[in-house]
């Protein structure tokens, strides 16, 4: 009955698809911290064993080793080792020659990427993201708690201001031409050039160091305990400017550059060619004009609310602002797989939510995808 | 129109305006109530990422700031080790004597938890025997060296004094220089806390070592955690420190409060210094001279500014050829431009290089032999270098913009070209990188920056994954320098080849094997026999002979001298901190070693 009905068909179908990709996305995520050569239990030892003897440096892998999973536990929870017995090459001293000697190391038998595939499976669906390598003992998911509010505070204002300023501007110039937009042009496509990270020092430089208007770094003051008061709020606010604009600016002045050049292409088309002649009001005619340039915009809003949760990386960095992007770059830099997995489950999620409801709006949005629509329906 | 375009104009004019109205110009020119900024000190350089555990049994690595490492502003150790003067001083312990049997401290009889309760002898042998118990405990390193600590109750000054004695493990490493050490690293914890924690752990340690314990630790020293988050950690004075009276004429520690921010990069510490947000430091800050105007300052007000305590270098992996030939690497020595290093790489906060593993000042300068050093060093510069490489019968060829193509050896098959792996993103390492090779390739020695991620970097170093390593062996000053760097770099003791698991945590360049017929057993033995040497003439003559060996052969490369921290502060809050005119602490932030006594010196500005 449901599968009847056109509008729901390709609802379904596109959650479908969603689904699918939703799981290569993560089976991808979990498999490709695993691929390098180095694991994060080398890293911690490497950190850890300074001045111990080979023996006990051994036995402090291991107790790492079955704290993170990465071996096979018998039933009562130890380590099961590998008790098949190999030959090796030893050197020996009174004949300078290398021999061959059975091997008295019993190891301990590594869980497979695939035994740590189902273990991180099964623990996911639970709601357990598992436990931090580099932040030990913290939980991924206490991480993310923490760091996401900040993420989404700084990032969901400026992408969705950005976006509508930047827009608006566009559409504007694009109509408007003359002055406003020989003026507007440049200024944006500079403005759009400059890298993130200059941008945000040069503003750090002018407005923190040499007026000392703004903070120049932090989410809060250093004195202030977060707490549901007046003087924390108006802290966060205080320090939140200069991040805001970094962002806020270089994102508007993109996004004005690409509706522009989609406004002047849609001035040129017959239909707003045709408004004009009818004596549509000049209001009217830039909705028709703004309707269909934003198609492809909105595709673009929908990837950079998708990816927001990652972090502002660069911003985090020059401004030391609390977020996800850091905590996500150093997982990376260490192979903390319990954390790269988690945060990129939150952005996979995200991304996908994202798009899906792009691709929703689209469909209602979009004439010709709503007749292709009805055609495929009938 | 016009309205939608003013309103879209102004919006965000519209914010900065409302939001200007809460701003106060300057961050801390007042503080708030809570943290007043003549009681509250900003310290920052130890915590980068998020604070997860103030647990001192956890690994130095997990536990923050001022748990994991050496700092004793919470945790205390017996005695605190003087960098400047070389002598030990007290702290919960007073050192009575040592020798090559035993070193004996005296536990201060006014040592004192904050639950009231007295440091007592069980709490010193809880923490040194806890390796017994436990094979992943982090103190377990320990046990190698002492064998018992005997205890027993002494009269001092009319107090009843417990006295202990670490007794040295003749059998074992046989190394009463390292016991000293470990005497002012590891921190002592309240036995009658920890021993039922563990006991209602089913005596897991590992499961007490997940604990956070971040919530009204008992603890000895100065200061207690008050708040931490992932912006930054609090700590707040413990009026009741018996420390005040004990060891500090009655007077408290000035600063009420400390604080540590948590920056995120390394350029928020320069500004943040410069802005008088932050009062002390220990990052690499380029030409900090330029920010002295605004009042920052360092122990020297001129060049080197700082005081130099350990010796980035280059590890060779002498397993592979042509790095198994000591020609090669003193041909790769000779060229090295030391210069460059020191004025590009470092802002000239250096002095000098000589040669050799040993400071030719300070406390390690008595060891110091410059006519026999230079007798084995090799003669610097680009012709030496290429001298030596000829001699050796390597062969150079260039192309014809005079760049290096590549080397061939003796036989004349081409030499691989060679990798110098360095973490990625450590600026100041990048830049020596970056000139030794550009030296070593004018010489005709095939090398390239390999910078890597953490991730590979940490795990390549025990395995001896990597042609050439960047590193900082023994960065810490510790009473058994240079001993120690030695011992790092030059000791076959756990000597294993590359390859499988094995691993080594010194000598990752695989010097000097045993297993050799080249093997020089002069070496280890005289790294056995310098901790056990007490006449300083024979000491003298130990070193000198160790130095001599390692410039014949060349295992590791020195590229510059480094301070074992950039200690640089700022007066615009705080004045009074130690420096060459007023020495009276070591350059280290007042949170480690006999540098703590700083927090009693400090002033506030009016």
């Amino acid at each position: 009955m449901l599968r009847q009905h056109p509008t729901a068909r390709f609802i379904l179908q596109r959650a479908g698809w969603y689904l699918l990709t939703f799981l290569v996305a993560v089976t991808i995520n979990f498999f490709l911290p695993r691929l390098g050569t180095s694991n994060p239990v080398d890293i911690i030892l490497a950190k850890s064993t300074g001045g111990l003897s080979a023996q006990a440096a051994r036995e402090k892998e291991e107790s790492y080793l079955k704290e993170f999973g990465l071996v096979k536990l018998d039933g009562h929870g130890n380590i099961r080792r590998d008790t098949t017995i190999r030959m090796v090459k030893v050197w020996d001293a009174s004949k300078q020659a290398s021999v061959s000697k059975p091997d008295t190391l019993i190891k301990p038998i590594k869980a497979s990427s695939l035994d740590q595939f189902f273990t991180y499976v099964k623990m996911s669906l639970s709601g357990d993201l598992g436990t931090s390598f580099q932040k030990y003992p913290k939980k991924v998911l206490d991480v993310i708690v923490q760091a996401v509010p900040w993420t989404i505070a700084l990032q969901l204002p400026t992408i969705v201001f950005g976006w509508i300023v930047g827009n608006v501007l566009g559409a504007l110039a694009a109509y408007r031409r003359g002055m406003f937009d020989r003026v507007f042009f440049p200024v944006a496509l500079l403005i759009s050039s400059i890298p993130f990270f200059v941008f945000g020092m040069l503003l750090v430089y002018y407005f923190a160091v040499v007026l000392g208007w703004f903070p120049a770094m932090g989410g809060y003051a250093d004195e202030i305990i977060p707490s549901f008061s007046f003087e924390f709020f108006g802290s966060v606010a205080y320090h939140y400017v200069l991040p805001f604009f970094s962002i806020f600016l270089i994102l508007a002045g993109g996004q004005a550059i690409g509706m522009r050049s989609m406004g002047i292409y849609e001035l040129g088309t017959d239909y707003i060619k045709y408004a004009k002649w009818l004596g549509i009001k000049e209001s009217r005619v830039l909705i028709y004009l703004f309707r269909n340039a934003m198609l492809p915009q909105l595709t673009g809003l929908a990837l950079s609310l998708g990816t927001m949760i990652g972090g502002a990386l660069i911003t985090e960095m020059i401004f030391s602002y609390p977020g996800l992007g850091m905590a996500m770059l150093s997982a990376i830099q260490n192979n903390d797989y319990p954390m790269i997995q988690g945060v990129t489950l939150i952005i996979t999620t995200c991304v996908l939510i994202a798009n899906f409801t792009v691709d929703i709006m689209i469909g209602f949005l979009d004439p010709r995808v709503k007749a292709g629509l009805q055609m495929g329906g009938n | 129109m016009r309205v939608s375009k003013m309103s879209v104009l102004g919006l965000p004019v519209a914010l900065s305006a409302l939001l200007l109205t809460g701003c106060k110009g300057h961050r801390h020119s007042s503080g708030t109530d809570e943290f007043p900024r003549d009681q509250t000190l900003y310290l920052a350089g130890s915590q980068w990422g998020d604070p997860t555990s103030f647990n001192p049994l956890a690994e130095s690595w997990q536990a923050a700031w001022p748990v994991g490492d050496r700092f004793n502003l919470m945790y205390e150790p017996l005695l605190s080790y003087n960098s400047l003067t070389g002598q030990v001083e007290p702290d919960l312990g007073n050192l009575v004597s040592k020798d090559n049997d035993s070193i004996v401290v005296d536990i201060n009889p006014a040592a004192k938890w904050s639950d009231g309760k007295p440091v007592t002898s069980d709490d010193v042998k809880f923490v040194f025997d806890l390796g017994r118990r436990y094979k992943d405990a982090a103190t377990a390193f320990a046990v190698e060296f002492i064998s018992r600590i005997d205890v027993k109750t002494v009269d001092v000054k009319g107090a009843k004094t417990e006295r202990l004695s670490f007794l040295v493990d003749k059998k074992g490493r046989d190394n009463p220089l390292v016991i000293l050490d470990l005497l002012q690293a590891i921190r002592i914890v309240p036995a009658h806390v920890f021993e039922p924690l563990i006991a209602a752990n089913n005596n897991d340690l590992g499961a007490v070592k997940k604990l956070k314990l971040d919530s009204a630790p008992v603890v000895s020293g100065p200061y207690t955690l008050a708040h931490y988050s992932n912006e930054k950690i609090v700590l707040q004075r413990r009026d009741d420190y018996w420390g005040n009276a004990a060891l500090h004429d009655g007077k408290l520690p000035a600063p009420k409060y400390i604080i540590h921010p948590i920056f995120k990069s390394n350029d928020a510490f320069a500004i943040a210094l410069q802005k008088g947000d932050l009062d002390a430091s220990q990052t690499f800050i380029p030409r900090i001279w330029q920010k002295f105007k605004d009042g920052v300052g360092t122990w020297y007000d001129a060049a080197p500014y700082y005081v130099p305590g350990a010796i980035p270098l280059l590890v060779v992996n002498t397993t592979k050829a042509p790095l198994n030939d000591r020609n090669f690497r003193r041909a790769m020595a000779a060229a090295i431009n030391y210069a460059d290093i020191k004025e590009l790489a470092v802002s000239g906060y250096a002095n000098d290089i000589k040669p050799g593993l040993i400071l030719p000042f300070g406390q390690e300068g008595k060891y110091f032999d410059e006519a026999e050093a230079a007798k084995h060093a090799v003669k610097p510069g680009l012709e030496s270098a290429k001298k030596i490489l000829a001699d050796a019968g390597y062969k150079a060829v260039f192309k014809a913009d005079g760049s290096l193509d590549y080397t061939t050896d003796k036989a004349g098959n081409k030499l691989p070209t060679l990798s110098i792996k360095s973490p990625a993103g450590w600026s100041d390492w990048e830049a020596m990188v970056n000139i030794a090779v550009k030296a070593m390739r004018d010489a005709g020695i095939d090398v390239r920056e390999g910078f890597v991620d953490a991730g590979l970097y940490w795990p390549a170093k025990p395995s001896g994954d990597f042609d050439i390593l960047m590193d900082k062996p023994a960065a810490a000053v510790t009473p058994s320098l240079p001993w120690s760097r030695f011992e790092a770099t030059m000791s076959s003791r756990n000597w294993v080849p590359v390859g499988g698991d094995n691993k080594m945590n010194e000598n990752q360049g695989r010097y000097n094997s045993p297993k050799s017929k080249d093997y020089n057993p002069k070496v280890d033995s005289l790294l056995k026999v310098i901790p056990i040497t007490t006449d300083s003439i024979a000491l003298k003559k130990a070193y000198t002979e160790l130095n001599d060996i390692f410039l014949d052969d060349q295992p590791v490369i020195p590229l510059v001298y480094l301070p074992e921290q950039f200690y640089e502060f700022s007066t615009s809050a705080w004045t009074n901190w130690p420096t060459s005119k007023d020495p009276y602490a070591p350059p280290l932030l007042p949170w480690v070693g006999a540098s703590t006594k700083i927090l009693w010196q400090l002033k506030p500005v009016e």
